[in-house]
């Protein structure tokens, strides 16, 4: 996956599904909503792919996620167990 | 050994400063573009709103002090090219200088408006310190600004142009202030205070021109124009990285540079640190690309001391974070109702007021904490809180929980500090999560 189709991918379906967000949370609170879709691009990412990507269960989005190039492919330290699983200090 | 680095920002210096620190007889080379290091450039809209009376108060260290640890830092000075597979670096007014390690902390810039004007003069780009100094004399004659999207900086910008007596005008496509972080619940006093004080407030609406006749006059926006002689970019950061991604190096889908846990990038003699980079978080593995001075200065050190020979480890982040918004403090962790909305992650959410000391006791504030968990597990997964004081050092704990694995449930019965004048009797972030779990019992 190229580094220019990636980036377009990740800055586009950030950004829409934060709008589609922000449209749900405000619902939620009752403030006022984003503006709708201005074009035929902008109705693509909020009426096709953000309700697309809702759709789709976690274990699937976490797989499209972890398939994107990017720093979380490489070696990290894992995260710490919940401390509820911890053996007590002494 | 010689270490180059490229960059004078919190990453840089921390790297450099950690490099001499593991091997004290390593040459350690800044360059830089800037006119000085080691200052904080978040500290520049305190100055402009007259709470820091100079901008000398938000330096550091001397250039003097450099020379005194043994790090050369080179001002003004631009790098045009990296090779890696020579282990160069093309320097401008010095040519070709090689290196044994490189680290990268090139920084950030504000994403460009895309509309057409922007190099008019009144046009104000927060973030170098001798700009700033011209700007703050230039304040004292602006009548009217427009805030071009209200990022964290311009945020605090709103605040010191009111401090100015300069009108201001908001305009964000988005619903609230920085919506793409924050709850609309959360920034709501903010929001208030603003409208308080009188900023024109423009959600939803957004820039199509900078126009004037050489400096800035009027600025175009989709729902009509707004007479402004001074403009501040809010946009987000962007990573600073054509060089980088000129010399080959690999960018993540953020455009950050890839590194692991020893901030390496993909060429092991080259390491990277700060806004350039990207780095995964610790609840959902998306590596995120700009973060904090805090998170530049760290993993600078991680980058500098590894150039240098060490084995430091950064960890993936929780991303604490907290801000002076007016009279208001807002601050989270991890991520709030929005994002986690965003990102499709199943939540519950407990929500609690409070306040920061006894209630008789002189300069109570009002404190409002929201907690996000794991519906399974319960696991606290993030936080975003709003009140007049405390909300730092609650972040700080709050991002530590998430990344052990607290409980709303042990969050709802730990135990909390009492004393009048710095603690209530109830602590803010417990009772959130005791209405938490009682909201959770309620369902079912």
């Amino acid at each position: 996956m190229g580094g220019g189709f990636s980036q377009w991918l990740r800055s586009n379906s950030e950004l829409y599904l934060l709008v589609d967000a922000q449209r749900r949370v405000a619902a939620r609170y009752g403030v006022p909503a984003p503006a709708g879709p201005r074009d035929l691009r902008e109705r693509f990412w909020r009426q096709v792919f953000a309700p697309g990507y809702r759709l789709l269960p976690w274990s699937v989005r976490r797989r499209a996620i972890a398939a994107l190039p990017g720093s979380h492919r490489r070696d990290w330290p894992p995260a710490p167990p919940p401390v509820s699983a911890r053996e007590p200090a002494v | 050994m010689r270490i180059v680095v490229i960059g004078g920002g919190a990453a840089g210096i921390g790297a450099a400063g950690a490099a001499k620190g593991a091997d004290p007889s390593a040459e350690v080379v800044v360059y830089t573009t800037d006119t000085d290091v080691a200052y904080s450039p978040c500290g520049i809209p305190f100055v402009h709103g007259k709470e820091i009376d100079s901008f000398e108060r938000l330096f550091l260290a001397t250039k003097q002090q450099y020379v005194e640890t043994g790090i050369d830092v080179r001002y003004e000075t631009a790098v045009e090219a990296i090779d890696p597979s020579a282990r160069t670096v093309t320097v401008a007014g010095e040519g070709e200088v090689s290196y044994d390690r490189l680290v990268i902390g090139a920084g950030w810039e504000y994403a460009d408006p895309g509309v057409p004007g922007a190099d008019l003069d009144g046009i104000y780009e927060v973030k170098y310190i001798r700009r700033a100094m011209e700007w703050d004399q230039r304040l004292d004659s602006c009548e009217a600004a427009v805030i071009v999207e209200a990022g964290p900086v311009a945020m605090e910008m709103v605040s010191a142009l009111l401090h100015r007596d300069i009108k201001v005008t908001v305009v964000d496509p988005a619903p609230w202030p920085m919506a793409d972080v924050i709850d609309p619940d959360i920034v709501e006093p903010v929001r208030q205070a603003w409208s308080d004080g009188g900023v024109d407030m423009q959600w939803g609406n957004r820039v199509t021109a900078f126009e004037g006749d050489g400096a800035l006059s009027r600025v175009a926006t989709e729902a009509g124009p707004v007479e402004a002689d001074l403009a501040i970019i809010g946009t987000h950061k962007v990573a600073n990285n054509p060089l980088a991604a000129a010399a080959g190096l690999k960018l993540g889908a953020t455009g950050g540079l890839i590194v692991d846990s020893r901030m390496q990038t993909s060429d092991p003699h080259i390491y990277a640190a700060g806004d350039c980079t990207e780095i995964p978080h610790g609840v959902t593995n998306v590596p995120l690309q700009g973060l904090s001075g805090s998170h530049a200065y760290a993993q600078g050190k991680t980058a500098g001391a590894n150039a240098a020979g060490g084995t430091r480890h950064y960890r993936p982040v929780y991303v604490p974070w907290g801000m002076l918004a007016g009279e208001w403090m807002i601050g989270g962790v991890s991520f709030g109702e929005t994002l986690a909305t965003a990102l499709g992650m199943k939540h519950v959410v407990g929500k609690a007021q409070g306040i920061t000391r006894a209630r008789y006791y002189p300069g109570v504030k009002p404190i409002t904490v929201k907690l996000l968990a794991e519906p399974e597990t319960l696991r606290l997964i993030g936080a975003q809180m709003v009140g007049g004081e405390g909300i730092k050092e609650r972040a700080d704990f709050l991002a530590m929980a998430v990344r052990v694995g607290i409980t709303a449930e042990e969050l709802a019965t730990m135990e909390n500090v009492y004393s009048p004048a710095i603690g209530a009797l109830n602590e803010p972030i417990s009772v959130a999560a005791q209405n938490l779990l009682a909201g959770l019992a309620g369902s079912q």
